[in-house]
């Protein structure tokens, strides 16, 4: 059996690679060095291994990349665009898209990317956050949305079913969570941030029904947002130490060390919990759909034409074959082969017999059923990163204590929105 | 003669030159874009007077900012000065001067480190499951102590890395001082009775009086740029717990908004109020 699933693996890496030859053919004129801005991904590291590849395809370009973490990046390439525009290929995401794209400083994707690399093959779900306005800014390079993970093992002892309602989910956090014994009921995210707690507490606002705008008018002060608040701060009582102003490593971190029963995070986390490389809890980990009516964070990074830096058509051709290059089947089939659970975008790829053999059924069947589930929770606006940097400050200070009025910090964001709203004008 | 007098300004006057450029310009752009509503997103702008100065004194991050900022002035220039005439003194009285250039050498070594690294390295060494700091506390009581995500010890706990890295380094300032100075006054004074506590207090201090107001000066200076200690090690959490003024006029122009023409007047005001206050402080020390 195991033979056969190699024979048809192999068989799929043999027609992928094929594929790669063919596009070698359609070979562009490209020199220099291409600059990235990127924040660290272990495929883009992989990508470094095969830069004579790229040199033949593009004609003789090179690139370099240089990486900085998520908040710094964020803050460099929004600075960077603005000004001097010294980097032909941005790392962008879901939250800052809309402001990159209507303030031109990224290009239309599709007008630069060739068409041999089949565009169309990306998870639609991140197809949907890479789209603003009706146009494609970026190739994911990662993406997805939530799980439930959970300790099979710590549930099973306890008698607890994996639950599948956000009732049960908040009983089983409380009665998993033993302090005196080094485990925590569950790990959320504190660090002030749209892309941190904000990020975690928008699939309670959003499953309970709130909206963010109607139009130009904020909506979201209303007794939504309270509840979903209310229950993150319950939650957060169960939640591991150094998560109250931890971000996705902290929490991440305290699961994969084996001191966290049960969270809800971004689908990446499952590559990591199941690799002993990186988990001490490989193989008693079990993975869900968030429970009902958690909606799920749809969220996609990727790779994006920086305006500035590529001021003629061809050096935008040539970025947008890097771009190509970069997110190709070719490229994910070595990320799989890698390991690199997180780094996979394509559906070629996550329906391959090569996926199933190294990750299980049970896990397509697991990202089949989030993606029903997941949504885009954030503003799709220019503003979004303002209003929702300013909203994880309000939720830090109610997580951390130095704030108490749940309405009243709605009441700060409400003003705020509306002046936002009015600046924008 | 003539040639004379006019030779320091020939060589003065091109390095000048090109500080007065590297200086002002951007200061007088800052100045300028601070009347402006400039963003980011977007490159034009117009004028729009005093109205972000007058936001700023209704803006609660920023008031609270201010506070943070002064605290952490007060709070790391009193620390580290304190415990380097502390040490320096412990290191003059009780250790030999062998001992003492080895003492030394390890003392520097805080200081040599880059600030990003020191502050990393203390940010695990704070952290309530894994930290070596926390775990004493941890071991006896059974629970986990978050220093840096408690809103009334993350600003004390950060100030303790930069009072480890320059207390340290001015102790050996301090102890090189005391090496330096005179003994006769010293040994006047035993032969007087004095106790060695008298000794410091109104004869060694008083004469080191100048070195040590230099040393409170560098201090200042350099707690004023600590924005990197503060950034790595709580980002200004929690929530606006540990937001200084240059951290706030950072995030309002890089982090969150864009907004650089508010974040610019927050920085010509920290310009205006710290030349106020030195020049006051220099002219009464002087």
């Amino acid at each position: 059996m195991t033979k056969a699933k190699t024979l048809v693996s192999s068989i799929a890496f043999a027609c992928l690679f094929s594929t790669g030859l063919t596009t070698l053919a359609v070979a562009a004129e490209c020199s220099g060095t291409i600059k990235v801005l990127a924040q660290p991904r272990d495929g883009l590291t992989l990508l470094e291994d095969y830069k004579s590849e790229f040199e033949t395809l593009s004609g003789g370009a090179s690139f370099e990349i240089d990486y900085l973490n998520e908040n710094d990046r964020r803050a460099k390439t929004k600075a960077d665009a603005s000004t001097i525009g010294k980097y032909n290929v941005y790392y962008i995401d879901e939250a800052n898209v809309a402001l990159f794209a209507s303030a031109g400083w990224v290009a239309p994707l599709m007008d630069y990317y060739p068409a041999d690399y089949d565009y169309a093959d990306f998870d639609p779900g991140r197809q949907k956050v890479a789209t603003y306005d009706g146009k494609v800014w970026f190739a994911p390079i990662t993406g997805g949305g939530d799980l439930m993970v959970y300790r099979k093992d710590l549930l099973e002892a306890a008698g607890i079913a994996p639950p599948k309602t956000l009732d049960e989910y908040v009983a089983a956090v409380k009665k998993l969570n033993q302090p005196d014994q080094g485990i925590y009921g569950t790990a959320l995210r504190g660090q002030r941030g749209s892309g941190a707690n904000v990020w975690r507490w928008m699939p309670f606002f959003k499953g309970f029904g709130g909206n963010w705008f109607d139009g130009k008018t904020p909506v979201f002060d209303g007794e939504q947002a309270v509840k979903a608040t209310e229950t993150y701060l319950e939650l957060f009582k169960y939640s591991a130490p150094g998560s109250q102003t931890g971000g996705w490593d902290e929490a991440v971190g305290a699961f994969t060390s084996g001191q966290v029963a049960m969270l809800i995070e971004s689908t990446p986390l499952v590559g990591m919990a199941i690799d002993p490389k990186s988990s001490k809890v490989a193989g008693k980990v079990g993975y869900l759909p968030p429970p009902a009516p958690l909606t799920g964070g749809g969220y996609g990074h990727g790779l994006a034409i920086g305006a500035k830096a590529n001021r003629d058509e061809a050096s935008r051709a040539c970025a947008g074959l890097f771009i190509a290059w970069a997110t190709s089947k070719e490229n994910e089939a070595r990320r799989l082969e890698a390991n690199q659970f997180s780094e996979l975008n394509r559906t070629s790829i996550m329906t391959s017999p090569k996926f199933a053999e190294l990750y299980g059924p049970d896990l397509g069947q697991a990202l089949a059923d989030t993606g029903k589930v997941t949504a885009v929770n954030f503003w799709q606006s220019p503003q979004w990163p303002d209003l929702g940097d300013r909203w994880g400050i309000i939720l830090e200070e109610l997580i951390t204590g130095t704030r108490s009025d749940i309405k009243e910090g709605l009441d700060e964001l409400d003003g705020f929105a509306k002046d936002l709203v009015a600046r924008s004008q | 003669m003539k040639q004379k007098n006019s030779l320091p300004a020939v060589f003065l006057t091109p390095a000048m030159g090109i500080l007065a450029v590297l200086a002002l310009v951007p200061t007088a752009y800052a100045i300028y874009i601070s009347f402006q509503n400039r963003e980011l997103s977007r490159p034009d702008g117009s004028l729009i007077g005093f109205a972000n100065y007058i936001d700023l004194f209704s803006d609660r991050r920023f008031v609270n900012a201010i506070g943070v900022s002064l605290t952490w002035e007060a709070v790391t220039v009193g620390m580290t000065l304190l415990i380097a005439i502390g040490l320096g003194i412990l290191l003059f009285e009780c250790v030999s001067p062998r001992a003492r250039n080895l003492l030394a050498l390890l003392f520097l070594v805080p200081v040599i480190l880059p600030r990003v690294s020191a502050a990393f390295v203390w940010k695990f060494a704070f952290h309530p499951l894994y930290g070596i700091a926390t775990y004493p506390y941890k071991a006896i009581t059974g629970e986990p102590l978050d220093l840096l995500s408690n809103p009334a010890t993350a600003l004390a706990t950060v100030a303790l890395v930069d009072v480890w890295q320059w207390g340290l380094f001015f102790a050996v300032i301090v102890l090189k001082l005391l090496e330096t100075l005179p003994p006769q006054p010293f040994e006047a004074a035993r032969l007087d009775h004095a106790r060695t506590w008298e000794i410091y207090a109104f004869i060694a201090l008083p004469m080191l009086k100048a070195p040590l107001i230099s040393l409170a000066f560098v201090k200042m200076i350099e707690s004023l740029r600590a924005f990197d200690l503060i950034y790595v090690m709580t980002r200004g959490g929690p929530g606006i717990a540990t937001e200084t003024l240059d951290m706030y006029a950072f995030s309002q122009g890089f982090i969150e908004s864009g907004r650089i023409s508010y974040a610019s007047s927050m920085a010509v005001l920290m310009m205006i109020a710290t030349s106020i206050a030195f020049t006051f402080i220099w002219k009464r020390v002087q």
